[in-house]
């Protein structure tokens, strides 16, 4: 296995990201518009001291959001990719098509941590979180980003087309999001919603985040957030590789052209 | 099996849920041969298609392609043939070049040897010139001889070209056909064709028809003309009925549709404007022509029902 045919699809995902400069000036306005309308919306129920506070933990869940929505948009190209035909070039070259799936979770992480690289460098400019903090918050960024693609990836391969996105978008992005820790400590959830939470694997993920920034309250500890984000992202990848290689042969990806 | 076997299948069968898609196919097609698969649309030519290039798994029966089993390994099969998709199979948001050097890297060439590859392919398909532009800017003749290109970038033993003309006006398909005629014959490739465009079948080295995922063994498409019939008289009337029960004893029950009717007439002594004669003004226009592959195709699959009765 030679790593050309990997390296030509995380270059074609890498320069249509950079090619779509909307999709990446949106991709930084919604974590602004979360951290500054949310961020001043709810801090100002709270007493002032606790102001200033509350957007510093807001930092590690605005940057995991981006995170999840790069990452999970990126890894549902799978389904474009099978929608608009492309999916056939690269089912047809001498690769396994496990490779495919691979290939195309590389480029989810890669293009979330573009993502979040930028959204950091536009919080330490606006002067809301040191150069320190951007910089210790990478390694936790990455394992995130991982994590977020491989369920995107789960998604992507049990998906049939692209018509159901906006059910992924309300059955999957957002309860990620809003049940994750992100905007609200876990513990002070009501306990049926702290068990959602901790079955929800995006959770250890901004938990890590949280970890990279003194003064944030974590609910896990560093190991079992680093554990629990690994052990998935493994899981979520075989299961992804596995059941696209299987459907890949035993149902014709090609309905269009199967029934013409 | 023999080594100059570029395709060999053996009961290879397809079934989805009680369907068989293709059905207990056989097949033995020689390295270097134009092979044609002709049938109506849902007969089993794309999945026969799909299977012996790895795309779908056969429920049943083996295949081997230049005499590696496919089941075997698949990768390795995929590095043996080309597939030209149905419909096309490329990246419209990109550029041709983007394209192609994105299909040969899957294919794992080297970018200089991808450039001089898309260089000749371009040049060959008279699209060396438009090689920075957009997919979208090009005509559909000219995005399917990219598509081709795709196809054989990585120089395939075995090409197998699904309907490549679909869709595509005379001359674009005339250029096409070229193309494909120019590549087998300096590469050697065995191409493996399923067309709805008969006349294109016609330069084939061997058609096979395939109805239900049922193979009916054809032959040299000169061969299947000249088995058909001697000539082929098309009658246009408005009494069809009368004109069949007059001439049907004579030369066989006729493919009818609404008011024209089409005998196939075996004999070679037919005195046919003697016949125009007889039949006078009840026909509205009457011609004898040389059969071809399409008249082949019609009478297997479209044939009349022997006692008359209308399909």
């Amino acid at each position: 296995m030679s790593w050309r045919p990997v390296k030509a699809v995380v270059g074609r995902e890498m320069s249509k990201l950079f090619r779509q400069k909307a999709r990446l000036i949106s991709a930084m306005v919604r974590p602004m518009i979360w951290l500054l309308v949310i961020g001043s919306g709810v801090g100002s129920m709270l007493q002032t001291q606790q102001q200033e506070g509350y957007l510093t933990f807001l930092v590690p869940g605005i940057l995991a959001m981006t995170l999840l929505f790069a990452a999970l948009l990126s890894a549902l190209t799978l389904v474009y990719d099978k929608e608009f035909g492309v999916m056939r070039m690269m089912m047809i070259a001498p690769i396994a098509h496990y490779w495919i799936v691979l290939s195309k979770l590389i480029a989810a992480t890669l293009t979330a941590m573009v993502q979040a690289i930028l959204l950091l460098l536009l919080l330490v400019l606006l002067g809301l979180i040191s150069i320190k903090i951007a910089v210790s918050l990478l390694p936790a960024a990455v394992l995130t980003a991982i994590c977020c693609a491989s369920i995107g990836g789960l998604i992507a391969v049990y998906s049939k087309s692209i018509d159901n996105f906006a059910v992924i978008m309300n059955f999957f992005i957002f309860p990620l999001f809003f049940l994750s820790g992100a905007l609200y400590p876990v513990s002070q959830l009501p306990e049926f919603l702290r068990y959602v939470v901790l079955a929800n694997p995006f959770s250890y993920g901004v938990d890590l985040l949280k970890h990279a920034v003194p003064n944030v309250s974590t609910d896990f500890s560093l190991l079992t957030d680093i554990v629990v984000l690994v052990v998935f992202s493994m899981i979520a990848i075989v299961i992804a590789c596995w059941q696209f290689s299987r459907e890949s042969v035993h149902e014709p990806l090609f309905h269009r052209s199967t029934k013409r | 099996m023999p080594n100059n076997l570029a395709i060999k299948t053996k009961g290879l069968t397809k079934q989805y849920g009680q369907a068989f898609a293709v059905n207990q196919l056989d097949l033995e097609i020689e390295s270097g041969q134009f092979y044609g698969l002709l049938g109506p649309n849902g007969a089993g030519k794309t999945t026969t298609i799909h299977m012996l290039t790895t795309m779908t798994a056969a429920t049943l029966g083996d295949a081997w392609i230049a005499g590696q089993r496919i089941s075997d390994d698949p990768v390795a099969i995929r590095n043996t043939v080309g597939l030209v998709f149905q419909d096309s199979a490329l990246d419209r948001t990109m550029s041709i070049d983007e394209n192609l050097q994105f299909a040969a890297a899957l294919y794992n060439l080297s970018p200089q040897q991808a450039n001089a590859r898309i260089d000749e392919l371009l040049t060959v398909f008279g699209l060396q010139d438009k090689r920075k532009q957009k997919l979208l800017a090009l005509s559909g003749g000219q995005r399917r001889a990219v598509d081709i290109a795709r196809g054989v970038l990585h120089k395939p033993k075995v090409l197998f070209l699904d309907e490549p003309t679909i869709g595509l006006d005379l001359p674009n398909r005339r250029s096409i056909w070229r193309f494909v005629e120019k590549l087998r014959r300096d590469e050697g490739m065995t191409i493996f064709l399923t067309t709805h465009y008969l006349e294109e079948a016609a330069a084939c080295d061997h058609v096979d028809f395939i109805q239900q995922g049922i193979l009916q063994t054809g032959g040299t498409p000169t061969e299947l003309v000249k088995q058909l019939a001697e000539t082929i008289l098309e009658i246009d009337t408005n009494k069809p009925e009368n004109i069949t029960a007059q001439l049907a004893p004579l030369f066989g029950q006729p493919i009818r549709e609404e008011q024209q009717l089409s005998f196939k007439i075996t004999a070679s002594d037919v005195d046919f404007s003697e016949l125009q004669k007889t039949l006078g003004n009840s026909v509205s226009s009457m011609q004898w022509r040389r059969p071809n592959l399409n008249d082949v195709y019609l009478w297997r699959f479209c044939a009349p029902d022997p006692t008359g009765k209308e399909l």
